[in-house]
């Protein structure tokens, strides 16, 4: 009896043994710039969703933070990390886009403007709930008490001058059709958001065209950039993420084309060969199932003509 | 080799030696879809059989799946294809004539994870099941209509867009046809759906009968393919009567 009390107190502390904690490390890539890495992993139970990069500047009027990430614990924790490295407050959050793992984390932040393209706002309004509902699903308890909070200040694209830092914004399409860069013109870090994939396959669920895409890549590599912060991926002090990119991005868009032109179904298209030059990439093939699925019937409606009598 | 070794590899064993024509999927729909759609008539699972179909459904609203039963040769007669436990299983019968090969691709709805199964028909009265596994986060079944959402689809309907490739000595022929496909479990929205498909020669001599049913997406995606390079009509009518023809 007394060993039953035992396992049975054991199980109702489980849970708070078990309490699941985002482990941010703030890590220094300029002078008053800060990262926050994440993984080049899928989304699981495992990492709560932390597989994002987000970051903050720190301004002499206070903290600007780029990217909440994935759930209200990691936007809670996001706050404790800051809070770790400066006395100044929170001032500002911008949001990259309106993707779930840079978005959700930003209840922790409504205490503060929370600030995105106009077109960001209008894509978390109609698919927020569905993209957190599909969290909850992927990594479960770590998203608890997350709520879908849309942003509160519209951004256009210029020069953002805050506390004696000019941030240039720029407004592009390629990931989602509403895509925020911003490069921090005193460092010359770029936060390039989800147009830059590095070292992990990039997601197309809501790309208006790789085509765009590609342009996008043409704008922001001709920034005067000194480093390179990828929306997933490791930093780098080189053009190598941008050759990725396009390299990546041109053998997408050619297997799809080339696909349809010769009369291939999706599930042929899914089991093309990956190129040995992308081993390093991580999560090619599952990106490669998704991106058939959200891209193949356009290149199928190119290769295909009307036949009806 | 240890005692726990040697009890491990009996219990793996066992089951696989007793159950030769067990599911290979084990799904407890199996028995439920032998009798109702094939009769509980005599059956093999058959690795001939190919069904292909993603991992994972990355939009349950449109999966596709590739059926391909040429390693049968001539001997097949008719192909069924369902998904397990939809709410609507069935998605098409297929009789290919001597013209046509045992091969179909095409896009579905699935409402969760679900066995996709093609039953062939040979000439000797014997089902050969081939089977797949997608997983889904599911509900392509109740999913509001994205056709009924774009404006002007009404004058679309029936609409073909098609292509023919040449495959070898075979043609592949691929086409999509606008239509709702509505499958009477969304808003309260009757049944209106493709639901009957012919292949036809140039003479009008019927190559391959297709059914259709409404688990088969909205604005359906076909492939079939046919010998040689002859001209081919492709006839269909929905549950309304509404007949459409197109030209491969
Ligand atoms: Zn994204």
């Amino acid at each position: 009896m007394r060993l039953l009390l035992l396992m049975f107190a054991f199980c109702l502390t489980l849970p708070a043994h078990a309490e699941l904690r985002y482990t941010l490390q703030p890590r220094q890539i300029a002078d008053d710039v800060w990262l926050l890495e994440g993984s080049t992993d899928n989304f699981d139970k495992a990492n709560g969703g932390n597989i994002v990069n987000t970051g903050f500047i720190v301004t002499a009027a206070g903290v600007v933070v780029i990217d909440s990430g994935p759930s209200r614990r990691y936007g809670e924790a996001m706050r404790a990390a800051i809070a770790s490295v400066t006395d100044r407050p929170v001032i500002k959050l911008l949001l990259t886009h309106h993707h779930p793992d840079h978005v959700l984390g930003n209840q922790a932040f409504a205490d503060v403007p929370i600030a995105a393209l106009a077109g960001t706002t209008e894509l978390l309004r109609e698919q927020g709930n569905a993209m957190a509902e599909n969290m909850y699903r992927l990594v479960g308890d770590w998203m608890r008490g997350t709520e879908v909070v849309l942003p509160s200040e519209t951004l256009a694209p210029g020069t953002l001058e805050i506390g004696g830092r000019s941030l240039r914004l720029l407004a592009l399409r390629g990931h989602t059709g509403a895509d925020l860069a911003i490069l921090d013109e005193r460092s010359g870090v770029l936060f390039a958001g989800d147009i830059l994939f590095y070292q992990r396959a990039l997601t197309t669920p809501n790309s208006p065209g790789l085509d765009v895409w590609l342009e996008d890549l043409d704008t922001l590599e001709a920034l005067p950039w000194k480093r390179l912060v990828a929306g997933h991926g490791p930093v780098a002090d080189d053009a190598a993420p941008f050759v990725q990119m396009r390299d990546y991005l041109g053998w997408l868009d050619g297997l799809l084309r080339d696909a349809a032109s010769g009369g291939a179904d999706m599930n042929e298209v899914i089991q093309s060969p990956i190129p040995e030059r992308f081993a390093g990439i991580s999560l090619t093939r599952y990106e490669l199932i998704r991106s058939v699925s959200h891209l193949y019937p356009r290149y199928e409606a190119m290769a295909l003509q009307r036949v009806d009598e | 080799m240890s005692v726990r070794v040697l009890l491990l590899l009996m219990v793996f064993h066992a089951p696989s030696a007793l159950a030769a024509e067990a599911d290979p999927l084990q799904s407890v729909m199996w028995e439920y879809h032998h009798k109702g759609l094939l009769n509980s008539e005599p059956y093999v699972f058959d690795e001939r059989v190919k069904v292909q179909v993603p991992p994972f459904a990355e939009d349950s609203r449109q999966v596709p799946v590739h059926i391909d039963a040429r390693a049968l040769g001539d001997e097949v007669v008719r192909i069924e294809a369902w998904a397990d436990p939809n709410p609507i299983p069935r998605i098409f019968t297929f009789t290919p004539g001597e013209q046509v090969v045992p091969l179909v691709a095409i896009r579905i709805r699935v409402e969760q994870a679900t066995p996709i199964r093609a039953a062939v028909l040979t000439r000797d009265g014997v089902w050969h099941i081939g089977s797949a596994k997608v997983d889904a986060a599911g509900g392509g079944c109740t999913a509001p209509s994205v056709v009924r959402a774009q404006p002007g689809w009404e004058d679309r309907l029936g609409e073909v867009i098609g292509g023919r490739f040449a495959r070898g000595d075979f043609s592949r022929l691929r086409l999509q046809v606008s239509h709702p496909m509505d499958n009477g479990l969304v808003g309260g929205i009757p049944e209106f759906f493709l639901n009957q498909a012919e292949l036809r020669d140039a003479d009008g001599q019927v190559l391959a009968e297709l059914e259709l049913y409404p688990a088969v997406a909205e604005n359906p995606s076909l492939s079939l393919e046919v010998k040689g390079a002859q001209d081919t009509r492709l006839w269909l009518r929905d549950n309304n009567g509404n007949e459409f023809e197109a030209a491969l």
